[in-house]
């Protein structure tokens, strides 16, 4: 069996974020950098299968600049065989389609019996590169997955539905899946495997030809959102609470109009 | 006349004696012998450690803990009743050593005799007054152990044979003297000077010469049976702790108190890390097991145990012994149970105390080092959600760490990187970086210095954790990739002095960061500004306050600064009543060992108890010197509902507070 494992490294989210200089994305200063939180739990259920059939590849790939290279050593450190780094210095400016279309790229000729991916980054979020990837290699999706099992060649998985609701959905292999938050907790790596990731292969690749792509989208602007009133605390007895109240909805509002 | 008596009076000193005498003595120091190989060979499963370096030293200690029970009589009570009874016992052993030394040496070959004249009167006052001093002792112990039975005090068989035994030498012993006093010193000059002796003799005066010498033959020999029974035992009973307990204190820890092993992780044929089997202990922690007497010290003083968690420190090193010599393939780990070796806040209250020089702390960590490196074993999410957050962030609290030297904006101080001629490098730790409650002492101190016209600068966004909390938890990998990071960056500055308001920091910079060629002097705050007020440089007006002191675990017993502190409160005014369990009995805050990071959910809580101690002192200030500690007394004194009475406070905002304009 053979699966493929896309993961992207992100900020820290408690970092200190700047808008960059063009004012389409954030600045690279001062971000403290890990792996996608969805695509960990993708790692984690990857692993988790080879664990339970035994005779499984596990490739890791990872679009974006030298630094990636780290984030992909913990995929490798928590039990991916392989990673794959396509070297691209503008992956942050690539719309979904675009990273979607070097995934599809690298993967079309490989037979991936399953690919994981996480259901959206933390960073742009706009989780479209994994149904893309699908969508490009002919693949039935299935998104935001909560619970993972496999037998017989068959997946079957829990999707997250809007308002807490749960969908059971299986398919045969080949298969891609989306991951979310609930999937599974994924794995602190041990020493030995840190130290033997370190030796495992990562290969790096060049960003193919995207021209057969076209753009869809662009990035208009990138800012922080505008800071609006805050909430206001009422203190005192119940009756003074009450007036206060009253007399903030009429002077602030129409509602007792 | 002479004052000395006929040795082998009434048994006679021919053949008939010494050969089954000395035939005997062979045979138990045999048995003794063969008993101690049999356990040397188990001792031998683990791995090897060098503890025959420092010779002098270690010969000091054996000095000190085995003849002068230094340690032992630590513990008022118990700890004074086995130091006097072993001072007794041991002067009984050369007293008869003495004897078998005139009668079959010196004076057999040479007819040389030194127990005569004043030296016998003075040997035989000695010899008496030893003996009843050892029965009163022994006599007290068995009445605690039997009677009173204090709570963790577990009593075997053992127990029984050993006092049984050492009770019944001793008693014969004084009966023998009777029967042969009562026979031939009565009405002497010389009677008067074995008291008990006479005593006894008074009391057998009744039987006629034939019925003492037949009572006085008899007992002579089972004495003698009894004796050579207790030397043949010691290897198979609890009496094996005169040889190992001795033993171990040569072979105790040198110190620096309470520093780790520091793996070797550049050596790549080391495929295990950690213990998860007996073998792969050192044969020291094996030895350590056969070196415990169970006194339960160290389990009175662990704050896991007080607090109804599932740690002993003496049931780990008591369940290390019976898998090493009943089932040597077993789990370690599954032995003592994980719950028991996250408990732990390496808070050294038990190696601290213990009699036996056993290292219990060393043991829990290797443990919680095969946990973390080999399983990915966390007591909980949140420890392995902070481990994560320090690889990203530096910090154990998931702040961005470029935001780390926020808290100084402001504050006039600028960091290595901006201005690195300074004259100390404040390391300020996660706590006082991130932390508001923290942060306020962090501004305090820096107050101080420059109050004091100290040159302060900081690193920070450069700083991360020291890596302290990860490295007890078990996690050396992480540990020691924060503490190369952090040597490169100060070392690259050339700081001459490092002052931290953490002891956890301090102790790692100072003791750990040495096994990566670090020798820049840190000095934690404590005594960095006790320096600064003795000098002169720091005025501080004494503004009385009731307050009592909290030594940290990691400011005390691993490094055994008690007064410094004092004298700060002191010179701020400050009435210090003490809680009962200080300096080196102080009780744990619950955050060490790394314990910061975890959730407490077994038993009662540590800091509410600790803040209970301090209420009942009375006092209006909770005084510490550490970020953990402060931490979790902030939590305690909610937890205790005593926010109103008692306000937790670190040393340096004491001194801010009171800062000469």
């Amino acid at each position: 069996m053979k699966i493929l494992i896309c993961i992207k490294q992100v900020p820290d989210m408690e970092s200190k974020f700047k808008i960059n200089a063009d004012g389409k994305w954030y600045d690279r200063t001062d971000l403290a950098w890990r792996m996608n939180e969805y695509d960990e739990y993708a790692v984690e259920q990857a692993v988790r299968l080879k664990e339970q059939v035994g005779e499984v590849d596990l490739t890791v790939l990872c679009i974006g600049p030298d630094q990636v290279k780290e984030t992909m050593k913990k995929a490798l450190a928590m039990g991916c065989d392989r990673g794959v780094h396509i070297a691209d210095n503008d992956s942050h400016t690539r719309e979904p389609i675009e990273i979607a279309a070097m995934v599809a790229d690298f993967a079309k000729d490989k037979n991936f019996d399953i690919i994981f991916t996480g259901m959206q980054s933390q960073d742009r979020g706009s989780a479209q590169v994994g149904v893309m990837v699908a969508e490009l290699l002919g693949l039935p999706a299935i998104t935001t997955i909560v619970a993972f099992t496999f037998e017989n060649g068959t997946v079957q998985v829990k999707r997250e539905l809007e308002g807490g609701g749960k969908a059971l959905v299986s398919a045969a292999i080949p298969v891609v899946l989306t991951c979310q938050l609930g999937l599974n907790t994924p794995r602190y790596p041990t020493l030995p495997n840190i130290m033997k990731a370190k030796k495992k292969e990562l290969l790096t690749l060049a960003v193919p030809d995207l021209s057969g792509i076209g753009a869809c989208q662009e990035t208009a602007a990138c800012y922080f959102p505008e800071r609006k009133g805050s909430g206001i605390v009422l203190e005192g007895e119940l009756p003074e609470m009450a007036d206060k109240l009253i007399h903030l909805l009429k002077e602030k509002t129409g509602v007792l109009a | 006349m002479e004052f000395t008596r006929e040795i082998y009076w009434n048994v006679g000193h021919g053949f008939t004696t010494l050969a089954p005498m000395y035939g005997l003595l062979l045979v138990a120091l045999v048995v003794l012998a063969r008993g101690c190989l049999k356990r040397l060979k188990v001792y031998r499963l683990g791995k090897p450690l060098d503890r025959t370096d420092q010779r002098g030293e270690r010969v000091k200690n054996l000095l000190d803990n085995v003849f002068l029970q230094t340690q032992v009589y630590r513990v008022p009570g118990p700890g004074t009743a086995h130091s006097l009874f072993f001072w007794s016992f041991f002067i009984l052993a050369i007293g008869t050593a003495l004897i078998v030394a005139q009668a079959d040496f010196t004076d057999l070959f040479f007819g040389v005799k030194f127990l005569k004249g004043t030296f016998y009167k003075l040997f035989s006052i000695t010899l008496d007054l030893a003996g009843l001093l050892a029965i009163a002792m022994l006599g007290g112990l068995l009445v605690r152990r039997y009677l009173l039975r204090p709570e963790g005090l577990i009593t075997k068989p053992d127990d029984a044979l050993m006092h049984g035994l050492l009770l019944a030498i001793l008693i014969t012993g004084f009966v023998i003297e009777g029967a042969r006093m009562a026979v031939t010193e009565m009405g002497t000059p010389l009677a008067p000077w074995s008291p008990v002796g006479l005593m006894t003799a008074h009391l057998l005066g009744g039987l006629g010469e034939g019925a003492l010498r037949t009572l006085h033959a008899g007992l002579w020999w089972f004495h003698l049976l009894l004796a050579l029974a207790f030397i043949a035992v010691i290897p198979f009973t609890k009496f094996r702790h005169i040889l190992t307990t001795s033993a171990n204190s040569f072979l105790s820890d040198l110190g620096p108190t309470g520093k780790l092993t520091t793996i070797n992780l550049e050596d790549e044929t080391i495929e295990k890390f950690g213990a998860s089997g007996l073998t792969d202990l050192r044969w020291k922690d094996i030895f350590d097991a056969d070196a415990c007497t169970v006194c339960k010290r160290c389990q009175d003083r662990c704050p896991a145990f007080a607090t109804g968690k599932p740690l002993s420190p003496m049931r780990v090193v008591n369940q290390i012994g019976e898998i090493a010599f009943t089932q040597p393939e077993a789990n370690l780990i599954d032995t003592v149970d994980r719950d028991a070796i996250w408990a732990c806040t390496t808070c050294f209250a038990c190696q601290d105390i213990c009699p036996a020089s056993i290292e219990h702390v060393g043991k829990i960590i290797e443990m919680r080092r095969n946990l973390v490196l080999m399983e990915g074993e966390f007591p909980g999410e949140e420890v392995m959600t902070a481990m994560e957050q320090t690889e990203v962030n530096g910090n154990p609290l998931g702040m961005g760490y470029a935001s780390r030297g926020d808290w100084a904006e402001s504050l006039g101080i600028k960091t290595l990187a901006e201005d690195s001629e300074v004259d100390v490098l404040y390391f300020v730790g996660c706590y006082a970086s991130f932390d508001k409650r923290n942060i306020a002492v962090a501004k305090s101190f820096v107050k101080l210095c420059q109050a004091a016209g100290i040159k302060v600068g900081i690193l920070g966004k450069e700083e991360k954790c020291c890596g302290e909390p990860m490295r007890k938890m078990g996690n050396e990998y992480l540990y020691q990739t924060l503490a190369m990071e952090t040597v490169e960056t100060i070392k690259g500055y050339g700081v001459k002095k490092i002052v931290t308001t953490c002891p956890h920091c301090f102790n790692t910079l100072a003791k750990d960061y040495r096994d990566f060629d670090f020798d820049i002097p840190v000095e934690h705050h404590a005594v960095f500004l006790e320096q600064l007020i003795n000098t002169g440089k720091l005025r501080i007006k004494t503004d009385a306050f009731s307050c009592t002191y909290h030594d940290s675990c990691y400011l005390g017993r691993h490094n055994n600064l008690y007064e410094a502190p004092r004298n700060l409160i002191q010179s701020a005014g400050g009435k210090l009543t003490e809680m009962a369990q200080n300096r080196d009995q102080a009780f744990c805050c619950s955050a060490g060992g790394g314990r910061i990071m975890a959730e407490e959910n077994i038993g009662d809580r540590i800091n509410v108890k600790r803040v209970r101690m301090a209420v009942s002192t009375g006092a209006e200030q909770l005084v510490s010197n550490c970020p953990f500690c402060l931490t979790m007394f902030e939590d305690g004194v909610k937890g205790a509902d005593v926010e109103a009475q008692l306000r937790p406070k670190d040393l340096a905002e004491i001194l801010a507070e009171r800062l000469v304009d």
